[in-house]
C-alpha cells in the first residue's frame, strides 16, 4: 500500500540552519522540496534561496578532490565489497564522519595519506617488475636465435657485432644494410640472419672491429631496431646474459605474487576506512547541495518537504529537543487534501509482498491517492506463471534454483527479489503440475500406464474420457476446457483491475471515471456469458442474452462516462479477455516440446546401451531448453497481462518518488 | 470429398492460421525490436519496456497457435 504523506514546514532562527540541517539529515526522514520555483514566483523579495556560507564553499572543492582521490584508491586496491561487513563500515563511518567539516576533511586525508604511504612504493615496484617482465620477454627469444652466432664472434678478438630486430615483412632490408655496410668497413663484414617468430628476424652484423663508430652512426640513421640489452647485461659475454634473462623472467612473477599479497594486505587494512570515507564525503557533499534547495528572510530559515505520517512526531520532537522554541515545524497539510500530483509516494508492504516490488523496475510508482497494485502482482504473477509452466519436475527445478539465488545473494536487492520471485512461482508450477500431473513432461502419464499406443491420454485417474471434470487434467486432450478456465482467469484478473480503477474514480471523486471503468466491467462480463453458451451445452440460452444485453448496456455506461472514447475503449478492452488465450497456448507449446524430447530420448534408447547414452543426452539437453524457455516466455508473458490486460485499466504513475535527504550511514 | 483430402484440408487451414500470424507477428517484432534496440542504445534503463513491447505482437501468433489447435480437433471431431 501507498504510505500516508505530510507535507511539512521546517522554520528556525538562520544562525542555527546548518545544525539544523544536520539533525533532519541524522534522521534521514525529509523527503526535501525545493523552493526555488516557489521563492521565485513570490512577489516578495523578503525570501530568497538560501546560499551557502563562501567558507564551506572552498570546503566543496576540497571534499570533491578528496572524493576523486579515494575513488582512485578503491579502484586501485578494487577490494571485495561483498565480504566487508557493514558494520565495520558504519563504525568506521562514525570515526570519519564530524559535524565541523574541517575536521571531517583532515580525518580523510590523514587516512588518505596512510594508504598513500603504503601502497606507493609496492604499487611503483611492482609496475617497474613488469615493464622489466615485457621487455625481458621480448629479449629471450631474440637472444636464443643470435647466441650460437655470438658465441663465435666473441672469439675474433678484432671483430665487433651488433644483433638487430626487423619485421619479417621487411627482411629484404638486410641485403640493403649488408651492402652498405660492406662499403664503410671496405667488405669486411658479414650479415647472419635468423627467423625469431612470424613477425620477426634476428640479424648479427659482424665487422671489422675499426669501423664500429661508423656502422653505429650508419644504424642510427637507417631507423632500424638494435637489440639494446638493460645496461647490466650488456657489458656480459652473450651466454651469460641469456642465462640471467631466463632467471629473471622466472624470478619476476613470484616477486609481483610478493608484491601483489603485501597489497591484499593493504587492501584488508584500508578498505574499510576507504569505503567509510568515500560514504562520508558523499553525505556531507549531499547535505551541501541540499542548501539551495532551502529558503531564507534576514532572520529565519524555511525547509520545506514530506513526511511519511509516522514519521512527522520523531521529527517535531527531535527539532524541539534540540533547539527548544528555536525552530517550529508546522504540518502544512495532511491526508487527502494533498496535490497528488506532487506528492512523494513511498510504498509499505509485508515483507512478502515486498519483493515484488520488482515490478517498479520497468514501471513508475501508482501515483499518490490511487491503490497500490503490487499485491494484486505478488498474488497472480506467480499463478499465471505456474499456470504456464505446469510441471513437477520443472516446478521443483525453479523453486530450488529461485531459493539458493534468493539466499545467496541477500545484500543484491534486484537478484534477491528476482530468486523469491522465482520461488514463489516454482511452488505454483508444482501446484498446477500436481493438477496437469506432468513431470518432465509426460513421464507419470507413462509410468502409470495412462497413455493408448498412439501415445493419448485414455485413461484417468477420476473420471472418463467424456467426464467434464476428470483428473489429470491433459493440457492437449482438455484444451478447450483449459481455454474456458483462461479465459475466466483473464475476467477476474482484469476484473480486479477495473475494480481498482472504480476505486481510484470514486477517491478521487470522478464518478464519470468509474462509469467508464464499470462499463468496461459489464461488456467483459457480458462476453464472457455469451462465450459459455458456445463452450458449455448446459448453459442456459436466457443467460447467454441477458451476457449480451449486459455487454450492450456496458458500452453504453462507457459512451456515458467518457463519450465515444469509452464507448470504443469498452469493445476493444473486452478483446483483451482474448490476450489470456496465451496461459494455455504458452503451456500447451512447452507440454509438447517437453513430450518430444521424451519420445526421441525412448527411441533412442531402444538401440542399446549406446543409444541410452544418445538418449539421456537428448532428453537432457531438450528438457533443459525447453526449462530455460519456460522460465522466461511465461514470465514475460505473465508480466505483460499485468502491464497491460490489468493494470492498463487503472493504473496511474508517480511523478515523484519518496527520496529522504538521508545519510547513508556507511551504505552508499 | 474424400477423407484423405478433408484431413489435408483441415491440416493446411491449421497451417495458414500459425504460419501466417508467425510471419505477422515476425515483422511486427523486427521493427519494434529494431526500434527499441536503437532506444536501448540511448536509453538503457528502456530496457524492461522493450521486452514488453516485442513481447505485444507475439499475442497474434499465440491466438494464430489456439486457432490452430481449434482446427486440427475438428480432425478428431469428424
Amino acid at each position: 500500500m501507498i504510505e500516508k504523506m505530510a507535507k511539512v514546514e521546517i522554520l528556525g532562527l538562520k544562525d542555527i540552519a546548518l545544525d539544523a540541517i544536520d539533525v533532519i539529515h541524522d534522521l534521514g526522514t525529509l523527503h526535501i522540496e525545493d523552493l526555488t520555483e516557489r521563492i521565485g514566483s513570490m512577489d516578495t523579495k523578503r525570501v530568497t534561496r538560501m546560499e551557502m556560507d563562501p567558507k564551506f564553499a572552498e570546503h566543496e572543492g576540497t571534499l570533491n578532490n578528496l572524493r576523486a582521490k579515494v575513488g582512485d584508491m578503491i579502484r586501485e586496491l578494487h577490494p571485495d565489497v561483498d565480504v566487508l561487513s557493514a558494520e565495520d563500515i558504519a563504525t568506521e563511518y562514525k570515526g570519519i564522519w564530524s559535524e565541523n567539516v574541517e575536521v571531517m576533511i583532515s580525518r580523510i586525508q590523514s587516512m588518505l595519506h596512510d594508504v598513500e604511504r603504503d601502497t606507493r612504493d609496492t604499487v611503483e615496484r611492482k609496475s617497474d617488475l613488469m615493464v622489466e617482465l615485457s621487455r625481458l620477454e621480448k629479449y629471450a627469444p631474440i637472444m636464443g636465435k643470435v647466441q650460437p652466432l655470438a658465441d663465435r664472434v666473441a672469439k675474433m678478438t678484432d671483430m665487433a657485432s651488433i644483433a638487430l630486430i626487423i619485421e619479417r615483412k621487411y627482411k629484404a632490408i638486410l641485403n640493403y644494410l649488408n651492402e652498405e655496410i660492406s662499403k664503410i668497413t671496405e667488405g669486411e663484414c658479414e650479415i647472419i640472419s635468423s627467423d625469431v617468430d612470424d613477425e620477426s628476424t634476428a640479424a648479427l652484423i659482424v665487422f671489422n672491429r675499426r669501423f664500429l663508430k661508423q656502422v653505429h652512426e650508419f644504424l642510427a640513421v637507417q631507423d632500424v631496431n638494435q637489440v639494446r640489452l638493460p645496461s647490466d647485461l650488456s657489458k656480459k659475454p652473450i651466454d651469460e646474459a641469456v642465462a640471467e634473462v631466463r632467471a629473471r623472467i622466472s624470478q619476476i612473477p613470484s616477486e609481483i605474487d610478493e608484491i601483489d599479497s603485501k597489497l591484499v594486505g593493504v587492501t584488508d587494512k584500508y578498505s574499510v576506512k576507504l569505503l567509510a570515507g568515500r560514504n562520508a564525503i558523499h553525505d556531507r557533499l549531499e547535505a551541501m547541495d541540499a542548501v539551495p534547495k532551502f529558503g531564507q528572510t534576514d532572520q529565519v530559515f524555511i525547509i520545506a518537504g514530506w513526511l511519511p505520517e509516522p514519521e512527522v512526531e520523531p521529527m517535531d520532537k527531535a527539532l524541539t529537543g534540540k533547539f527548544g522554541n528555536k525552530v517550529v515545524m508546522t504540518v502544512v497539510d495532511i491526508r487527502e487534501e494533498h496535490d497528488s500530483e506532487e506528492t512523494p509516494v513511498a510504498l509499505h508492504n509485508s515483507p512478502f509482498t515486498r519483493y515484488f516490488e520488482i515490478l517498479y523496475l520497468l514501471s513508475k510508482y501508482p501515483r499518490y491517492g490511487t491503490v497500490d497494485p503490487t499485491i494484486v502482482f505478488a498474488f497472480f504473477f506467480p499463478i499465471l506463471f505456474g499456470l504456464m509452466v505446469g510441471d513437477i519436475g520443472y516446478g521443483i527445478i525453479i523453486l530450488v534454483a529461485g531459493w539458493i539465488v534468493h539466499r545467496k545473494y541477500s545484500n543484491k536487492p534486484f537478484v534477491n527479489m528476482i530468486g523469491f520471485v522465482l520461488t514463489v512461482g516454482g511452488a505454483w508450477t508444482i501446484f498446477f503440475g500436481a493438477i496437469y500431473l506432468e513431470f518432465f513432461g509426460d513421464w507419470i502419464y507413462r509410468w502409470l500406464g495412462l497413455l493408448n499406443a498412439d501415445g493419448e491420454l485414455d485413461k484417468y485417474l477420476l473420471g472418463t474420457k467424456n467426464s467434464t471434470f476428470k483428473y489429470p487434467v491433459d493440457r492437449i486432450e482438455g484444451f478447450t476446457f483449459m481455454l474456458a478456465v483462461c479465459l475466466i482467469i483473464g475476467w477476474v484478473h482484469m476484473g480486479i483491475g477495473l475494480i481498482i480503477g472504480m476505486v481510484n474514480g470514486h477517491r478521487e471523486k470522478n464518478y464519470k471515471h468509474v462509469m467508464e471503468k464499470g462499463g468496461l466491467f459489464l461488456v467483459l462480463t457480458g462476453v464472457l456469458m455469451i462465450v459459455a453458451k458456445f463452450g458449455l451445452g448446459w448453459w442456459p440460452a436466457w443467460l447467454a442474452a441477458v451476457g449480451a444485453l449486459m455487454a450492450v448496456g456496458g458500452i453504453v455506461l462507457g459512451a456515458l462516462g467518457a463519450g465515444m472514447g469509452g464507448a470504443i475503449e469498452a469493445v476493444v478492452g473486452a478483446g483483451n479477455l482474448f490476450s489470456y488465450a496465451r496461459l494455455i497456448a504458452i503451456g500447451l507449446a512447452s507440454v509438447i516440446m517437453a513430450n518430444v524430447a521424451n519420445e526421441l530420448a525412448i527411441e533412442q534408447a531402444k538401440s542399446g546401451w549406446v543409444g541410452i547414452i544418445v538418449g539421456v543426452i537428448v532428453f537432457i539437453l531438450l528438457q533443459t531448453l525447453n526449462l530455460v524457455i519456460g522460465v522466461f516466455s511465461p514470465s514475460i508473458h505473465s508480466l505483460r497481462l499485468h502491464l497491460v490486460e490489468s493494470f492498463g485499466k487503472f493504473f496511474e504513475p508517480a511523478k515523484v518518488r519518496y527520496e529522504p535527504f538521508k545519510k547513508t550511514g556507511g551504505e552508499e | 470429398m474424400g477423407p484423405a483430402v478433408k484431413i489435408g484440408m483441415i491440416a493446411l487451414s491449421a497451417a495458414i492460421a500459425i504460419g501466417l500470424s508467425a510471419l505477422a507477428t515476425g515483422l511486427a517484432q523486427s521493427r519494434i525490436g529494431a526500434a527499441m534496440a536503437g532506444a536501448i542504445a540511448e536509453r538503457p534503463e528502456l530496457v524492461g519496456s522493450a521486452i514488453i513491447l516485442v513481447a505485444i505482437p507475439e499475442t497474434m501468433v499465440i491466438l494464430g497457435f489456439v486457432v490452430a489447435f481449434l482446427i486440427t480437433a475438428l480432425k478428431s471431431a469428424k
